[in-house]
C-alpha cells in the first residue's frame, strides 16, 4: 500500500471544527440557559443540527472538487510528553464525510420529528440538549483525525446514549438498560483505551497516518492484539455478538433516541472504527475472520430472535442487530466489500430511521402501546405513516429495485466468495439471513398494519401531526432510492480510502446470488403474509381483548401453524433462551457479581478500630512474607 | 548470633542474658495485665531495661535519657493521671467481634515468626561495625550526638519543637473548657444568691406525703400541688405508677 | 561546636518550609493576643499570606538541585531540593491555599463547620449552646502546620527527616478531624480511629528505619541506594527494612489492605478537612513514596516490584468494587480516593519512567477533589450536610449550577476525555507502558471502567431523577468556598484541554537528586 498523507485544509473545509461546534454550542445554551429555553430551546437545537447539516453539504461539494480527497486540520496540543504528541486534530476525507452528511441529515430530520413527538414532555429542552450533545459528539468521532480524538466522541455518545436512554429515569425498565448499556459500552471503552495503549507502545503515536504507515512493521502479535481490541470496542459499542443485548434494552428510551442513536448513527461507530483501521485489519486474516465469524452469527441471532418478539421497537431493534451484523460482515470480508458495508450502513440508516420514526408514530396514535399483537388494520386510519413504514419495509428486505437490493445483495454475494468452505457457511448464513428478515419484518409490517383490529378499547388512533409526518415522508423516500442511487457512486467516492479493489468471484456469481436472494425474500415475505394476514391469537387473552376479531378466521390457519409457526417459533424461543440465559445472564451476572462482591466485601469494613488494625497487620505480614519469599529464591 | 556473642565481652553477654527476658516479659505483660497500673509499670520495667541496653551499646547518654524522660517523667505522668482516673477502671476485655482474638493471635504470631527467622538468618551473616569514635574514647558520645542533631538532623530537630507544640495545642482543645463569663468571686456568688426573686435558702426536699424520698419526687404544698423549687433542673421529675407506689409487703404482717 | 563550622546552610531553599511554620506559630500567638471576634480575618490572612509567600519562595528555587544542608560541599541528606520534590512543594502550597479557604468558610452554615470548644462533651446542653458559637480559629495554624509537614515530607532526604516530616503532618491531621460541629462523636470516633492507626502505621516505619539502618549503616536514602548494590550486609535486613516502610507509607497513601481507615475518617471529619486530606494528604504521601522508592530503594527494585504490584491491583479493583454500592457521597469520594491511590502506586512502581506523569495526576486530582468535596459542603439539610445520596436527586432541577458543576467534576473523577482526570489517566498510563507494566494498565483501565460507574449514577441522580419535595438546600457560597469551588472546576477543565504547560513543568521536574 502506498504511504498515506493527508492534505492540509484549506477554504471552507477549514471550517470542519464548526461542524461540531455548533451542536455543541446548541447543546451548552439549552443546558446553561435553564427552563428560560423552554419555549424556544428545541428550535435552536433544529437549527444548530440545520445548520450543521448545510455546513457537511458544502464542504462535501468543496471535497469533491479537490484533487487530493482529504483535509487534514490540526486545532491545538493535547498533550505533549518527550516524543509523544496528541493533537486535537480534525479530517475531513471521503469516509468522514459521509458520515458527517448521514450524521446531520437524518439528525436533522429526527430533531425535526421530536419536536412533535416530545412536544408533550416536560423535559423537551433537555432532551434536545443531550440530543445536540450527541451530534456533536458523535460528529467529534467521525471526524477526528487520530485514535484520541475518535475515543473522545466515543466516550461522548456512549455519554449522551446513557444519558438518553435512561431519560425517563422513573421507568425502572429505563434504569435498568441505561445500567446495561453503560456497562456493555465500558468493554467498549476499555478495549479502545487498551488498543490504543498497545498503539502507542509498538508505534508511539495515535495518528491514522503513523498507524497505517507504521502498521506494515508491526509484529504478527501486536497486528492481532490491535484488532482484537479494536473489534471488541466496535462490537461492543454496535450491539454485535456477543454484546447485543443492550441494544434491544435500550429500546425504554424515547423513539427517536432510538431512531437517531440506536439505529442510524451510534451503533455504526463500530463499522466506522473498523473501516477507518481498515490497514490493520486487511494486515491480520485471524482478526478478518474474527470480524466475519462475528457478523455472520449477530445477523443470524438478531434475525431469529426478531422472528419471535412482540413489541415493535424490539423487533426493529433486533433488526438493528441483525443489519450491523451484515455491515461487519462486509467490513470484515475487506477488499471492495468495505465499500459495500458503508452503503448498507447508509441505506440503513435511512431506512431504518424511516421505520423507527414511523413505528414512534404508530405508537403515538396508540397510547404508547408498543405490542403489535394489539395493532392490526391501522393502514386506513394513518395512510401517510403506513406508505412510509412500506416504504421502509421493503427496503429492508432487499427486493428489487429497493434500497436493500443495492446494498445487501452485494454483500452476500462477496460472502460467497470467500475462499473455500468459509465461503459457502459465510455465504449460506448471509442468505439465511435475508429470508430470516423478510420473513419478520412482513410479520411485524402485516401485523400493525392489516389484518382484523386488535386495538384495545381505549384507543383512537389518529395520523400524527405534519411535523411528524415530514420527516417520515422524506425518510420513506430516502429508503425507496438510496440504495439504488448511491451504489456505485458512492463506491468511486471512497476509492481514495479504500483503495481500488476488484469484484471478487467465487462460488457462484453475482447474478446466481441476486436471484436465490430474491426467492428466499419472496418466499419469506409470503409465509408471514400467509401466517399473520388473519390477525394472531398468541394474545394472553385479557378483559380487554376485543371480540371482534371473528374465531372462524383464526380456525383457518390452525394448519399453517401447526406446519410452519409451531417449528419456528421453538427455533425463535430456544435462541431468545440462549439470550436471555446465556448473554444477557454474563451482562447481568457481572454487575451482580461486582455489586454482591461490594457488600460483601464491606462486611469486613465492621467500624472497629481494632479490626482495621487486623487488616493492616494482616497486609504487614503478606508484605513481609512476600518479600522474604524473594530471598529464599 | 555466636559470632557477636564472641565479640561481646562476658560481662556484655551476662546482662543481656539477664535482662533481655526481663524486657520481653514486661512487653508481653504489659499487653496481658488487666489493670492499667499494672501494665504501666510493666512497660516502665521493659523501658529501665532498655536503657541498660544502650549503655552497654556504649550510648550512655541515650540510656541517660531513656531513665530521665520515659521511665522517669513520662510514666509517672502516666500513673499520674491512672491514679487520677481511679486505678479501679478496668477496659472490658469482652470481645464482640467473630474472630477477631483468633486471627490477631495467628497473625501477631505469624509476623513474629517471619521476623525472627528473617533476623536468626540475618544475624549470623552480620559483620561488626568498627569502633565508633567514642567507643574509643576520640570524641564523646554528647558531642558525637550534638555534632549530628546540629548539622545532618538540624532540620527535624527544629521541627520536633513543631510536633510537640501541636500535642500541647491538642490536648489544650480538647481538654480545656472555657469559663464563660469573667471571674466570679464569692461577694458575686453571694450577690446573686440574694438577688431578688432568688430564694436564699436550701430547695424544699420531698413533701410530707411523698411516697419516696428519691430527689425525683417533687415536693408537695399544703394543697396537693407540686412545690416548682423542688424540681431539680437536672433530675427530671417522675411521676411514680401505681404499682410503685403500692406496700411492698415489707411491713413483716404477712411474713 | 567547632565540628559544625563548615555547615552551610541554603536558607532560600529552605524558605518555603520556614515561613509556613513560622506562619503556624505566628498563629497560635495570635490566638492569645487578638480578641475573639477578630481572629478569623487574621488567621485566614496569615494562613493564606503565608502559603502564597511559600509558593513564591518555591518558584525562586526552582531549577535548584542540591541538598540544603552541605558540609563543606558535600551535601547532608535530610532536605533534598530537587525537581519532584519542588514541583510537589509548590503543588501543596497552592491547594493548601484552596483549603484553607474553605476551611475559612462561615456562611453556608452559622459559624463553620468547626465546633467552638472541642472539650465540651457532645450533645450536653453545652454542646448545643455552642452550635451558634463561631468555630475555633485554633484550626489554621494547625493546618499549617501539617502542611509545612508535608512539604517537608516530600523534600525529605533521609529516613530520620521524613518521620518527623511524617509525625508533623499527621499529628495536626488527627486533631482536625475530631473538631466537627455537627455528629461530633462520629468525628471523634474519625479522629481517634485515624490517630491509633495513624500510631500503629508510625510503629512499623519505625521498625523499618532501624532495619535499613542495620542494612546500609545509614538512614540517608541515597546511602541506602548504594548500599543496595554493594553492602555486604545480609541482604534480609534490607528487605524486613522495605517492608516495615512500605507498610507505614501505604497506609498513609490508603492502599488495601491499609486503606480501611479512609472511609471513616473521610466521612466522620468535617469536610473541608476531608478535602485537605483528599488532596494535599495524598501529594505529600505519593511523594514521599516516590523519593524512597526512586531514590532509596531502586537498586533493589526486583525484590519489591512483585508485593508492590499485587498491593497496586489490589488498590485498584478493590477500591473500585467497593465505590460501586455507596450510598454516601463522602464514603463514595473516599473510596475513589482509595482507587486513585492504586492508579498513582503504578506511577511509583514504574519508578523513573512515570515520575513526572505521576506528579501531574497528583496535582490533577487535587483540584478535583477539594472542589467536589466544597461542593458536598454546600448542599445541606438544614444545618447538616445532606451526604446521602438519595437526597441529591433532582438537584439539577432545583440548582442548576451546582450540579453542572458537580457533573464536571464527576466526569473528570470518571475519566471522560477533555477533562484532567482523562489526561492524567492517560498519561500515567501510557508512562507505565513505556516502563513495560502493560498487565498494571490493563488493570487499571479495567478498574476505572468499573470506576466510572457510581459515578456517572450520581450525574444521572443529579439531572434526570424527579427532586423529592423536602429536596436539600444549596446554600450559596461565600467568596471563599466560592474561590474553592471556581478554582477546583476551572483546573479541572484546564488541564483537560490544554494540560501541556503542566506537563512540560513536570517533565522538567521528573527527575530525583541522587538517581
Amino acid at each position: 500500500m502506498d504511504e498515506i498523507s493527508y492534505a492540509p485544509a484549506s477554504g471552507l473545509l477549514a471550517l470542519s471544527w464548526a461542524l461540531i461546534a455548533l451542536p455543541a454550542l446548541g447543546a451548552a445554551v439549552l443546558l446553561l440557559a435553564g427552563r428560560r429555553a423552554d419555549k424556544w430551546g428545541h428550535w435552536l437545537g433544529v437549527a444548530t443540527i440545520g445548520a450543521a447539516f448545510a455546513l457537511a453539504v458544502g464542504m462535501f461539494a468543496s471535497l469533491a472538487g479537490l484533487d487530493d480527497k482529504s483535509a487534514h486540520l490540526d486545532l491545538f496540543t493535547i498533550i505533549s510528553v518527550g516524543d509523544l504528541q496528541i493533537e486535537a486534530s480534525l479530517l475531513f476525507d471521503p469516509l468522514s464525510a459521509i458520515f458527517c452528511m448521514l450524521i446531520t441529515g437524518v439528525g436533522l430530520l429526527i430533531h425535526v420529528y421530536a419536536v412533535g413527538y416530545m412536544a408533550h414532555d416536560p423535559g423537551r429542552r433537555k432532551f434536545f440538549a443531550y440530543f445536540n450533545l450527541f451530534a456533536a459528539a458523535m460528529l467529534v468521532l467521525v471526524l477526528g483525525g487520530n485514535y484520541f480524538m475518535t475515543f473522545v466522541g466515543w466516550e461522548g455518545v456512549g455519554l449522551a446514549s446513557y444519558l438518553l436512554i435512561a431519560f425517563w429515569q422513573l421507568k425502572p425498565a429505563a434504569a435498568t438498560a441505561g445500567k446495561k448499556a453503560f456497562l456493555t459500552n465500558r468493554v467498549a471503552d476499555v478495549g479502545f483505551l487498551l488498543a490504543m495503549f498497545t498503539m502507542l507502545g509498538a508505534l508511539g503515536s495515535l495518528d491514522f497516518a503513523a498507524v497505517f504507515n507504521g502498521a506494515a512493521t508491526l509484529s504478527t502479535g501486536a497486528s492481532l492484539a490491535i484488532g482484537l481490541l479494536l473489534l471488541a470496542a466496535a462490537c461492543g459499542k454496535s450491539g454485535q455478538f456477543p454484546f447485543q443485548t443492550w441494544l434491544p434494552d435500550a429500546m425504554e428510551g424515547p423513539t427517536p433516541v432510538s431512531a437517531l442513536i440506536h439505529a442510524a448513527t451510534m451503533v455504526t461507530a463500530g463499522v466506522y472504527l473498523i473501516a477507518r483501521s481498515h490497514v490493520i485489519f486487511s494486515l491480520n486474516a485471524d482478526v478478518q475472520t474474527a470480524v466475519v465469524v462475528v457478523g455472520a452469527l449477530t445477523l443470524l441471532f438478531g434475525a431469529i430472535v426478531g422472528c419471535a418478539k412482540d413489541d415493535i421497537k424490539r423487533v426493529l431493534a433486533w433488526s438493528t442487530v441483525s443489519q450491523i451484523g451484515y455491515m461487519f460482515l462486509a467490513v470484515g470480508l475487506g477488499g471492495a466489500a468495505f465499500a459495500l458495508g458503508i452503503i448498507h450502513l447508509l441505506a440503513h440508516g435511512f431506512f431504518k430511521a424511516g421505520l423507527f420514526l414511523g413505528s414512534g408514530s404508530v405508537m403515538h396514535a396508540m397510547n404508547d402501546q408498543t405490542d403489535i399483537r394489539r395493532f392490526g388494520g391501522l393502514w386506513r386510519v394513518m395512510p401517510l405513516t403506513y406508505a412510509t413504514f412500506a416504504a421502509g419495509w421493503l427496503a429492508i428486505i432487499g427486493l428489487f429495485p429497493f434500497s436493500g437490493f443495492w446494498t445487501k445483495d452485494p454483500i452476500i454475494a462477496t460472502a460467497f466468495a470467500r475462499e473455500g468452505w468459509q465461503g459457502w457457511v459465510v455465504g449460506g448464513a448471509a442468505l439465511l439471513g435475508a429470508a430470516l428478515t423478510a420473513f419478520y419484518m412482513t410479520r411485524l409490517f402485516v401485523l400493525t398494519f392489516h389484518g382484523p383490529k386488535r386495538w384495545t378499547e381505549d384507543v383512537h388512533p389518529h395520523e400524527s401531526p405534519a411535523i411528524m409526518t415530514g420527516p417520515l415522508v422524506l425518510l420513506g423516500l430516502g429508503s425507496l432510492a438510496a440504495g439504488g442511487l448511491m451504489a456505485s457512486p458512492v463506491t468511486t467516492w471512497l476509492t481514495p480510502v479504500f483503495g481500488e479493489h476488484h469484484e471478487a468471484h467465487g462460488h457462484l456469481s453475482h447474478m446466481q446470488v441476486t436471484v436465490a436472494t430474491t426467492i428466499v425474500v419472496v418466499l419469506g415475505a409470503a409465509l408471514a403474509w400467509l401466517l399473520f394476514r388473519g390477525g394472531t391469537d398468541e394474545v394472553p387473552r385479557a378483559a380487554s381483548w376485543p371480540v371482534r376479531a371473528a374465531r372462524a378466521d383464526l380456525g383457518g390457519e390452525a394448519v399453517n401453524r401447526g406446519v410452519f409457526e409451531r417449528p419456528s417459533r421453538l427455533v425463535a424461543g430456544v435462541s431468545v433462551a440462549v439470550d436471555a440465559r446465556g448473554v444477557d445472564g454474563i451482562v447481568n451476572g457481572l454487575s451482580a457479581a461486582i455489586g454482591g462482591t461490594s457488600r460483601r466485601l464491606l462486611t469486613m469494613q465492621t467500624g472497629f478500630v481494632r479490626s482495621y488494625a487486623l487488616s493492616i497487620l494482616s497486609g504487614a505480614v503478606i508484605v513481609v512474607a512476600a518479600l522474604m519469599v524473594v530471598v529464599v529464591q | 548470633m555466636i559470632e557477636l556473642a564472641q565479640a561481646a565481652s562476658t560481662g556484655e553477654a551476662v546482662f543481656f542474658w539477664i535482662l533481655a527476658p526481663i524486657a520481653l516479659g514486661g512487653a508481653v505483660g504489659l499487653i496481658l495485665a488487666r489493670s492499667a497500673v499494672h501494665a504501666a509499670l510493666m512497660l516502665a520495667i521493659t523501658m529501665m531495661c532498655l536503657a541498660v541496653f544502650y549503655i552497654m551499646q556504649a550510648a550512655p547518654f541515650l540510656g541517660f535519657v531513656q531513665i530521665m524522660v520515659y521511665t522517669g517523667a513520662i510514666m509517672m505522668l502516666f500513673l499520674f493521671v491512672l491514679m487520677l482516673f481511679g486505678r479501679d477502671s478496668k477496659d472490658s476485655m469482652f470481645e464482640t467481634l467473630r474472630g477477631q482474638r483468633f486471627f490477631a493471635i495467628c497473625l501477631g504470631i505469624g509476623l513474629a515468626a517471619l521476623l525472627s527467622a528473617g533476623l536468626a538468618r540475618a544475624v549470623s551473616g552480620m559483620t561488626m561495625a568498627p569502633e565508633a569514635p567514642w567507643a574509643t574514647g576520640a570524641q564523646s558520645n554528647v558531642e558525637a550526638i550534638a555534632e549530628a542533631l546540629f548539622s545532618t538532623y538540624l532540620f527535624p530537630f527544629e521541627v520536633v519543637s513543631g510536633v510537640l507544640t501541636v500535642a500541647a495545642v491538642g490536648a489544650l482543645m480538647f481538654a480545656h473548657v472555657a469559663k464563660k463569663g469573667g471571674h466570679r468571686g464569692q461577694k458575686e456568688h453571694s450577690r446573686e444568691r440574694f438577688a431578688p426573686g432568688v430564694y436564699p435558702g436550701p430547695r424544699p426536699g420531698p413533701g410530707v406525703f411523698a411516697t419516696s424520698d428519691s430527689t425525683a419526687t417533687p415536693a408537695l404544698r399544703p394543697d396537693g400541688s407540686i412545690e416548682p423549687a423542688s424540681l431539680s433542673e437536672y433530675v427530671p421529675p417522675r411521676q411514680l405508677t401505681a404499682a410503685e407506689t403500692a406496700p411492698k409487703h415489707t411491713e413483716g404482717r404477712e411474713g | 561546636m567547632n565540628e559544625a563550622q563548615g555547615l552551610q546552610i541554603d536558607w532560600a531553599g529552605l524558605a518555603p518550609m520556614i515561613i509556613v511554620f513560622a506562619a503556624a506559630f505566628g498563629g497560635l500567638l495570635v490566638e492569645a493576643t487578638v480578641p475573639r471576634a477578630r481572629r478569623l480575618p487574621v488567621q485566614v490572612a496569615l494562613a493564606v499570606a503565608a502559603l502564597a509567600a511559600a509558593f513564591i519562595a518555591v518558584v525562586l528555587n526552582s531549577g535548584k538541585n542540591a541538598a540544603a544542608f552541605a558540609i563543606e560541599g558535600t551535601g547532608l541528606g535530610s532536605v533534598v531540593l530537587d525537581g519532584p520534590g519542588l514541583f510537589l512543594q509548590g503543588t501543596l502550597a497552592i491547594l493548601a491555599i484552596v483549603a484553607v479557604l474553605l476551611l475559612a468558610e462561615r456562611r453556608t452554615t452559622r459559624g463553620g463547620d468547626f465546633v467552638a470548644e472541642a472539650a465540651v462533651v457532645a450533645d450536653s446542653a453545652a454542646d448545643r449552646a455552642q452550635q451558634r458559637e463561631d468555630g475555633a480559629t485554633e484550626i489554621f495554624p494547625l493546618t499549617l502546620f501539617a502542611v509545612g509537614g508535608m512539604m517537608m515530607f516530600v523534600t525529605a532526604g533521609d529516613l530520620l527527616t521524613m518521620f518527623v516530616a511524617l509525625e508533623m503532618l499527621s499529628l495536626p491531621l488527627y486533631l482536625l478531624c475530631g473538631l466537627a460541629k455537627r455528629r461530633r462523636l462520629i468525628s471523634q470516633e474519625a479522629a481517634l480511629k485515624y490517630f491509633l492507626l495513624g500510631a500503629f502505621a508510625s510503629a512499623f516505619y519505625v521498625y523499618g528505619m532501624a532495619m535499613l539502618y542495620g542494612f546500609a549503616g545509614t538512614v540517608d536514602l541515597a546511602g541506602i541506594n548504594r548500599a543496595g548494590v554493594s553492602s555486604g550486609q545480609p541482604r534480609m535486613f534490607l528487605y524486613l527494612g522495605v517492608a516495615m516502610i512500605a507498610v507505614a507509607l501505604l497506609f498513609k497513601a490508603a492502599a488495601v489492605p491499609f486503606h480501611m481507615w479512609t472511609p471513616d475518617v473521610y466521612t466522620g471529619a468535617p469536610t473541608p478537612v476531608t478535602a485537605l486530606m483528599a488532596a494535599c494528604v495524598k501529594v505529600a504521601a505519593f511523594g514521599g513514596l516516590l523519593r524512597v522508592f526512586n531514590v532509596g530503594l531502586a537498586s533493589s527494585a526486583w525484590d519489591w516490584h512483585l508485593i508492590l504490584t499485587i498491593i497496586a491491583v489490589a488498590t485498584m479493583i478493590g477500591g473500585a468494587i467497593f465505590a460501586v454500592t455507596q450510598r454516601n457521597i463522602k464514603r463514595l469520594l473516599a473510596y475513589s480516593s482509595i482507587a486513585n491511590a492504586g492508579y498513582l502506586l503504578v506511577g511509583v512502581i514504574a519508578l523513573g519512567d512515570a515520575v513526572g506523569q505521576t506528579m501531574f495526576y497528583l496535582a490533577a486530582y487535587g483540584f478535583t477533589v477539594i472542589a467536589a468535596f466544597a461542593v458536598v459542603s454546600l448542599v445541606r439539610d438544614g444545618d447538616e450536610e445532606a451526604t446521602h445520596l438519595a437526597r441529591w436527586a433532582g438537584l439539577g432541577k432545583k440548582s442548576p449550577a451546582t450540579a453542572v458543576v458537580f457533573t464536571v467534576l464527576m466526569l473528570a473523577l470518571a475519566g471522560l476525555p477533555f477533562t484532567s482526570g482523562f489526561t492524567a489517566k492517560f498519561s500515567l498510563f501510557a508512562a507505565a507502558l513505556q516502563a513495560d507494566e502493560l498487565g498494571l494498565v490493563i488493570v487499571g483501565v479495567v478498574s476505572s471502567a468499573i470506576l466510572a460507574f457510581p459515578y456517572l449514577k450520581v450525574v444521572v441522580l443529579l439531572w434526570l431523577n424527579e427532586p423529592a419535595p423536602d429536596a436539600p438546600t444549596v446554600n450559596l457560597p461565600s467568596p471563599m468556598a466560592g474561590t474553592v469551588v471556581a478554582a477546583g472546576v476551572a483546573a479541572t477543565i484546564l488541564l483537560g484541554v490544554a494540560p501541556g504547560p503542566l506537563l512540560d513543568i513536570v517533565d522538567q521536574a521528573s527527575v530525583f537528586l541522587n538517581t
